[in-house]
């Protein structure tokens, strides 16, 4: 890494990002002070700090090239091990829900279709390819990876993405490969997963230039875990009634715990949130003015939608008070051990849910039902996610026998919301109000 | 006995295996497996590819949005065509076939053994070969559960036996991309694609005659394509490139070339020996290959078969083909090599749009 990258880094890191920030946080004041809300409660007001964070590490991201190593990494890819060796990393998936959430899926995916990229295929890939192909991006410029860091336990898709990356970049992909559970984890497998890590470090000290230290990497393995456990207890403040915050909120908090794991300030940042979740609880205060039903969601946010989603619940007095989505990234902490750093990374990163059988994920969904006295579920059948959208159909049926759970499936994309019709969408919530109102 | 093979149907022969000689039959899902376990277990591999039915009860389980390949392969079972199968293998191909996977096993109630497959996916690392052997192993000790021990030299003889195969299949190869071969595209792929549910002892002497009798040395005429994408379907593509005398002269599709042609074997062990072949099969989107690494090898290919262009034969919603073709497309059209690219249900029939696009990507041949 050469000195003038390195000295401009530290300078937006000291100075400029400072300063982006509270100009950040100014915005969203005035943005709070005019918009209000009627069936939902009192704003969180940590979301200035999580907004202040995601600025920053955007901001600063500009700035990693050639000052830091640069990663561009998949949500459940085991970062920790890329943290010791001081990377800065980019998730596209993020970056991709956060176009989303800006309406640009169509125009982003559209870029990536010129080139033949199918309609069909995932829109955040669809989204990140656009961007590398056309440098647009709502954050202003994303680095150059120095490598692409994915794992296949979350999808075969990133695999099939990161490759086309891989070509486009000419730069290395490092696959940590996490064999499917489709009865149980066995031996041979956490053997693999093991050996993969081993040989992946010599590489990571060859791509970054600097040596792997134990002591750090177990430090970012202790900060990993309590930060998702912290998560888990922030979810868990939602088994409230009336829950202090609702699953679209939990969809925007996510953020950190995708991106910054493993990092100081993701912890810092779920502590704050969770005491004053804390302290809503205490005080009775609920995220919807009037929660009469509690809800679940299954499958990734559909971006898009999230404010008119959350105004259209909470008007009937619904609330989401859990979901898989959210849930996954706080399920399987507690296989992190750092006395045993390796394996327990192999197992907390792939037994995640969506590397885990069907039979798996209809257990976690009873339980999730009851600790959460949920009352109905929605479905988004996500065309962009197949491992998770495929068996959803069968999830509904098995829940609706066993729990009397009434459920309604959308059929929608995560992104691109040319994927969604608004009118077959207001015709099944409709029959899945009525329902839920007949009490199932 | 050749005659015979043509007329009977699949349930017949699938009966006649067990009636006759005993033999256990499991239905494999796509695409690459290790068949020389189950062969010298006397279990027979039906392959499930591109069953001739129409979706009704699968879209019950199933989004729209999810290839014919995974919803026809779970009508069949839906339909109750799958009564005399013992057990079901399900190698990890994508993510729709690890669903599909886990819903027959975990939510539909059949009654019948699921197993399943993982193979290591690419980059390899030096961790990714003892994994393979282990799972090689470890289905070993699940399908003796079921089926009795497996014997040492029953595997080895069975591995000796499908190199045997695999070698007609590359001289097969060999021989139509040097226009040595004299059949039509059709019957190429016909007796090709017997090997997804023919016992070797009648694969095998098919396949021989096949080669004896084609083999010509008048080398043929006419423009030559390569086949790229999953499988050579609709067969009417096939047909139709027969009767505008354009000729298939190699492919790099999931189900035929990119899991038969691997190198050669060396290694007497034989769980060593299905690793070597494993590990040396062509690059292939569903193994995490790079896509250079798949550029190169068609290039290759096209060079060695003076293949005048290529034809990617995609099957809609293919996630791992879809990814791969538009670098694949555009950097061959950067070489000067003709692609078209195609997009179809795999029993779809051919409509009047792919006709015409075929007869004017023949017409750029030359």
């Amino acid at each position: 890494m050469s000195i003038a990258p390195e000295i401009r880094y530290r300078f937006m890191k000291d100075i400029g990002a400072p300063l982006v920030m509270g100009m950040a946080g100014l915005k969203g004041k005035r943005k709070a002070a005019i918009k209000r809300d009627v069936p939902l409660g009192p704003p969180l007001k940590c979301s200035k700090r999580l907004k202040e964070i995601m600025t920053r590490h955007y901001f600063l991201s500009r700035y990693a090239e050639g000052a830091r190593p640069v990663a561009w990494v998949t949500s459940g890819a085991p970062v920790e091990l890329l943290r010791a060796f001081d990377f800065y990393t980019v998730y596209p998936e993020n970056h991709g829900a956060l176009c989303g959430a800006q309406k640009l899926g169509p125009e982003l995916c559209s870029i990536a279709e010129g080139h033949g990229y199918n309609q069909d295929l995932c829109s955040y890939a669809r989204i990140d390819i656009g961007v590398c192909l056309s440098g647009k991006t709502p954050v202003g410029r994303l680095p150059r990876p120095d490598i692409l860091f994915a794992s296949n336990n979350i999808c075969q898709t990133v695999m099939y993405w990161y490759r086309v990356l891989a070509h486009h970049w000419k730069i290395p992909l490092m696959v940590f490969d996490t064999p499917f559970n489709f009865v149980s984890l066995d031996r041979s497998a956490i053997t693999y997963m093991v050996r993969q890590f081993e040989e992946m470090i010599p590489e990571l000290e060859r791509i970054s230039g600097r040596k792997f230290s134990e002591k750090k990497f177990k430090e970012v393995l202790r900060l990993g875990k309590s930060s998702a456990m912290a998560w888990g207890e922030v979810l868990a403040t939602m088994k409230t009634v009336p829950s202090p915050m609702t699953i679209f909120d939990a969809f925007v908090h996510l953020a950190p715990i995708v991106s910054l794991r493993g990092l100081p300030v993701t912890l810092e940042y779920y502590n704050v949130l969770l005491s004053e979740l804390k302290d809503r609880v205490s005080k009775g205060i609920g995220a919807i003015v009037n929660e009469r039903k509690r809800l679940m969601w299954d499958n990734i946010a559909i971006w898009y939608k999230i404010r008119d989603f959350s105004r259209l619940f909470a008007e009937r007095g619904m609330n989401f008070v859990t979901a898989t989505y959210t849930n996954a990234w706080a399920e399987t902490i507690s296989y992190m051990d750092e006395r045993n750093p390796m394996e327990s990374l192999a197992k907390a990163y792939s037994l995640v849910i969506l590397n885990n059988n069907l039979d798996h994920r209809l257990k976690l969904m009873e339980r999730l039902i009851k600790e959460y006295q949920v009352d109905g579920l929605v479905i988004h059948s996500a065309r962009s996610c197949k491992p998770y959208s495929v068996g959803q159909y069968d999830l509904k049926r098995l829940l609706m026998e066993r729990l009397a759970v009434p459920s309604v499936v959308i059929e929608a994309d995560i992104t691109d919301f040319r994927a969604y019709s608004e009118e077959q969408t207001t015709t099944r919530l409709e029959a899945f109000f009525e329902n839920i109102e007949d009490g199932g | 006995m050749h005659l015979d093979l043509e007329t009977r149907t699949r349930k017949d022969y699938i009966r006649e295996q067990k009636s006759l000689h005993g033999r256990k039959v499991m239905g494999v899902f796509p695409a690459q497996y290790p068949r020389e376990l189950l062969l010298a277990m006397n279990i027979l591999p039906v392959e499930i590819w591109d069953p001739p039915l129409r979706t009704r009860e699968a879209s019950a389980h199933l989004q729209s949005y999810i290839c014919s390949v995974v919803s026809l392969g779970l009508e069949l079972i839906l339909q109750g065509k799958c009564s005399d199968l013992d057990a079901f293998l399900f190698p990890h191909t994508c993510d729709s076939i690890q669903n599909l996977a886990s819903i027959v096993n975990d939510y539909l109630g059949i009654h019948k053994p699921c197993y399943f497959f993982y193979h290591p996916k690419a980059p390899y690392k030096r961790a990714s070969r003892p994994y393979y052997i282990s799972q090689l192993k470890e289905l070993k000790s699940g399908l003796e559960k079921q089926f009795g021990e497996l014997r040492e030299t029953d595997l080895k003889r069975s591995v000796d036996r499908w190199e045997e195969i695999r070698k007609d299949i590359s001289k097969c190869y060999l021989l139509r991309s040097e226009g040595r071969l004299n059949t039509s595209n059709r019957a190429f792929y016909s007796i090709l694609r017997r090997v997804e549910y023919l016992h070797p002892d009648d694969f095998h002497p098919l396949l021989t005659n096949f080669l004896q009798s084609g083999r010509t040395e008048t080398e043929r005429q006419g423009h030559g394509v390569l086949l790229s994408g999953v499988l050579p379907n609709p067969p009417e593509v096939l047909d139709h490139l027969d009767a505008i005398g354009v000729r298939v002269v190699d492919d790099d599709l999931l189900s035929c070339s990119r899991r038969f042609l691997s190198g050669p074997v060396s290694n007497s062990d034989p769980y060593e020996a299905m690793a070597e072949t494993y590990f040396s099969l062509p690059p292939c989107s569903t193994r995490g290959s790079a896509i250079e690494e798949r550029l190169n090898h068609i290039l290759k290919k096209i060079r060695s078969s003076r293949a005048d262009g290529v034809i990617f034969l995609i099957v809609k919603f293919c996630e791992p083909e879809f990814f791969d073709v538009p670098i694949l497309a555009d950097s061959l059209k950067k070489e000067g090599i003709p692609v078209l690219v195609l997009e179809n249900e795999i029993n779809q029939a051919l409509s009047g749009q792919i006709v015409t696009r075929i007869e004017a990507f023949a017409e750029m041949l030359g």
